[in-house]
């Protein structure tokens, strides 16, 4: 009963952060472009605000560069448990384009903390971010949550 | 305290409810206009094999060229696979794409005319008219039609059309005829020439006073070894497959003069002097008859002006050996052999 | 004491460490730390073909992906000696307006999000959706949109998505004087909009200031008046205001929507009929051109030897906005929220401006600096 109601509230209410971790930074305007009317994320209890204490799903959206190397690691123990990781585009997948000689990225994301889900695309639409937060989401936070306990 | 009874009569019409029972996404959040790139779609059959979309991808590990298996009836298929971690979506490998049709479709993108596909290799392929023997075995084996053509009976590479394949290079019978070149770090190319020839003239010029002993029609063979020149090679261009293909062609139609200088035998007559046209070839009260070998252009003149046979005149070819396998070792031959000019 | 904002905050977009010296509530004087995406793309371009290297510009920034690419392409045709027909030339001024609006509505929303207003953050992104279809439309994407090459752009644009666009166009123009009024006249907005990180125009002068923001303090300067496609077939008006305070710029990015979007139809309507890209044969040299981005000025230098790039430097607007903030305007902001209003108003872009490592060779030590911090 308690588990139940529990995993109610874990899957309305999504409290979002998003990290990038050295893009171009398209795949963090096509995040801000899900918050607009059209495609309105807050309706499914999802709310981005870019705090990682409060975070229950982080977005990483960038292959990780000099700077991030131990402060990913950081941001990602701050967030508090149940929590999930979502990588949005190539970047935090396989470095994109930059990940070759001369670039210094440090590519895949995976390589640092766990990633629970990946969206690949450069960027991906909005349409398919929604799609995959959705589906991933609030089902591994209820998941990750019971785990806990 | 005017606000909520305005909300709570908006919330209350009839129409605002039904619309909030009713609610959903709108059909626009999920179209796709026909022009989106998708990841591109890969059509097996109609697959040459090439690698051109390999070649042209601008994102690393994207793209791939696997070979199915063959059974009894058939060969294999091969195709190229696209990983989705890493494409783009920017649509560059269905532009390329040689076949019709072709044999990856993204957006729009493949409708694009061919002859603006250039495809950014790293080698160019060039044919060598003067050794051509226009057996038009590269026509046949090239896979794109018209990038090898003839006109005025030379054959020719358009180079828009050609995607670097190699095939026309496997099926050339004459070597050198045609050549893939390297079109990039050229300054290290340059490096890497400069570097052997002048390991060979010094080997070469190392041995003088073997050399200086050959008889008109005899020919001196000797041995390099590679290995160190390759060495080298790899710390200025750090790519073992261009270094051997580089070496190879450098050696392959090299042809060095070589000038021996036999100071016993001198008179201090200084004719050579006169004629020497780098002045290379110095006289001084004290050293007598001097020759620079920086300065000198092995133009022969001193060899074909001096009466006494101090300057020696040789031809020196090479032949480079590859290592067939990791036991040996690779090699350079060099062939030695004197001039057939005459003294004047 | 001093204040660290960042890297990540909930009023960035971009990770950007920002330092404020305070007195209560008071903010004296501000630092930026720089260095968190930097990604080496100088670096990985050179030594490679243009084909490839065009998909490496597109990605210095996302927000204003389309006028690098253009840029890009620009400096080889001078390099080469040759110019795009005149249709693609239409065609690119047409990308690039839509760009700048999608840019500047895009710019604009963060600024009142920044504000904590969300009715205008919403409305922003509800009237930039549709410009983002027009892109998507036209090009086949809606960020990176690979739509430009050497020698012209990519594909020819129906009469169909013309008549689309202008459709989108027509509608952004009617409903648009409704929401820039909300701004204007607004109290909320307004009370904290005015006279909010002012920078005169000598401070913008020295601290290189462009675009909106130079604009917005009174520089009246817009490369667009010196391209040949704006110059010799297309009429517009430099938008420019004297305040120079938060209010100005954002004022001064909402008025150039109108005038994009006048841009836009004069293309529609005029644009000739032909070729859109023709082959060109790319000389060997050095090249400089530089465009006018929504964020202000643009500038490619390249070096090639006809086949490969030898050498390639990417100037870009944000760096020098970015300095410009913290060194002018959040120099004696009211309150701590002001100086992030303050610098969401620039319209930062980090993703452009981090480009330049400084190597301490002896002991090996990367650090990432302002322009301020060069000498």
């Amino acid at each position: 009963m308690l588990d139940a109601l529990k995993d109610i509230v874990r899957k309305s209410s999504i409290h979002v952060c998003l990290i990038n971790t050295g893009g171009c930074n398209g795949c963090d305007i096509e995040v801000v472009a899900l918050l607009s009317p059209r495609y309105d994320l807050e309706q499914y209890g999802i709310y981005v605000h870019n705090n990682p204490r409060e975070a229950d799903v982080l977005l990483i959206t960038g292959a990780v560069t000099e700077q991030w190397k131990e402060k990913l690691r950081r941001i990602y123990t701050k967030a508090p448990e149940p929590k999930v990781v979502v990588a949005i585009g190539n970047c935090p997948l396989s470095g994109d384009v930059f990940n070759q000689e001369g670039g210094s990225v440090y590519a895949p994301v995976s390589d640092f903390i766990p990633v629970d889900a990946e969206i690949s695309g450069c960027p991906p639409r909005p349409s398919e971010i929604l799609e995959a937060i959705l589906a991933v989401a609030p089902g591994a936070i209820a998941a990750k949550g019971r785990q806990k306990e | 305290m005017s606000s909520v009874i305005w909300y709570l009569y908006e919330f209350a019409r009839k129409s605002w409810a039904e619309k909030f029972a009713a609610a959903k996404s709108g059909h626009d959040i999920v179209e796709k206009p026909a022009r989106f790139r998708d990841f591109p779609q890969v059509f097996k059959e109609r697959c040459i094999g090439c690698g051109a979309c390999t070649a042209a991808c601008p994102a690393p590990g994207a793209i791939k060229l696997v070979r199915d298996g063959d059974n009894s009836q058939e060969e294999g298929l091969t195709y190229p696979v696209i990983g989705v971690g890493a494409c783009i979506r920017c649509g560059f490998c269905a532009e390329v794409c040689p076949t019709d049709p072709k044999a990856l479709e993204c957006g729009e993108n493949h409708l694009i005319r061919e002859e603006f596909t250039i495809l950014p290799v790293d080698k160019m392929f060039v044919i060598d008219d003067y050794l051509c023997i226009r057996c038009r075995k590269c026509m046949k084996a090239c896979q794109v039609d018209g990038a090898i053509y003839e006109e005025d009976n030379k054959i020719a590479i358009d180079q828009s059309k050609c995607i670097a394949c190699g095939d026309c290079l496997k099926n050339c019978p004459v070597k050198g005829a045609l050549k893939g070149i390297y079109i990039a770090n050229v300054e290290e190319q340059k490096q890497i020439i400069n570097m052997v020839v002048q390991t060979l003239e010094k080997t070469i010029e190392d041995r003088q006073d073997e050399i200086k002993n050959l008889q008109a029609n005899e020919v001196f063979k000797m041995e390099l070894n590679a290995s160190d020149l390759m060495e080298r090679s790899l710390q200025i261009l750090p790519k073992e497959e261009m270094v051997i293909d580089l070496i190879e062609k450098v050696t392959d139609r090299l042809k060095l003069r070589v000038i021996t200088w036999d100071e016993e035998k001198c008179t201090q007559c200084r004719l050579c002097v006169e004629e020497c046209p780098s002045g290379a070839i110095s006289y001084d009260e004290e050293y007598g008859v001097k020759r620079d070998p920086d300065k000198c252009l092995r133009c022969s003149t001193c060899y074909q002006t001096c009466p006494f046979g101090v300057a020696g005149y040789y031809v020196a070819k090479f032949l480079f050996k590859g290592s067939s396998d990791d036991s040996e070792e690779s090699v350079i031959l060099i062939t030695l052999k004197p001039s057939n000019l005459p003294i004047i | 004491m001093i204040l660290p904002l960042g890297p990540i905050h909930p009023a960035f977009k971009e990770p950007l460490r920002l330092k404020l010296k305070t007195q209560g509530e008071k903010v004296l004087s501000a630092e930026i730390d720089y260095g968190y995406v930097h990604r080496g793309i100088e670096r990985v371009m050179k030594g490679k073909t243009w084909q490839k290297s065009i998909y490496l510009s597109e990605r210095v920034c996302g927000i204003c992906s389309y006028i690098h690419t253009q840029t890009f392409a620009e400096t080889f045709e001078l390099i080469s000696g040759e110019t795009a027909p005149l249709r693609a030339q239409y065609l690119r001024v047409l990308t690039n307006e839509l760009d700048r609006i999608q840019s500047h509505l895009l710019a604009n929303s963060t600024y009142f999000k920044a504000l904590e207003h969300e009715t205008l953050f919403m409305y922003m992104l509800y009237l930039r959706e549709p410009i983002m279809d027009a892109i998507e439309l036209l090009t086949g994407n809606r960020v990176n949109m690979g739509w430009n090459v050497v020698g012209g752009v990519r594909m020819d644009a129906h009469e169909s998505h013309l008549q689309q666009i202008k459709e989108i166009i027509l509608k952004l123009e009617s409903e648009y004087p409704k929401y820039v009024e909300m701004f204007e006249q607004g109290p909320l907005v307004g009370l904290r909009s005015h006279d909010v990180g002012k920078m005169t125009k000598e401070e913008a002068i020295k601290g290189r200031a462009v675009g909106p923001i130079g604009r917005g303090s009174g520089i009246k300067h817009d490369l667009r008046e010196d391209h040949p496609t704006y110059r010799d077939y297309l009429d517009f008006k430099v938008i420019w205001r004297k305040e120079g305070d938060n209010f100005a710029r954002t004022m001064n990015r909402f008025d150039e929507i109108p005038e994009s979007i006048n841009l836009i139809k004069q293309v529609i309507d005029n644009i000739p009929q032909g070729e859109v890209r023709k082959k060109v044969n790319i000389g060997a040299g050095y090249g400089e051109w530089r465009n006018e981005a929504p964020r202000g000025e643009v500038t490619y230098m390249i070096e090639t030897n006809g086949n490969l790039i030898n050498n390639i430097s990417i100037r870009t607007p944000s760096i020098m906005n970015i300095d410009s903030c913290a060194k002018y305007m959040l120099k004696d902001a009211a309150t701590v929220a002001d100086a992030v209003a303050t610098y969401a108003s620039v319209d930062p872009c980090v993703a452009c401006a981090e480009r330049v490592v400084i190597l301490d060779e002896n002991e090996g030590k990367k650090e990432f600096q302002g322009i301020f911090n060069i000498k």
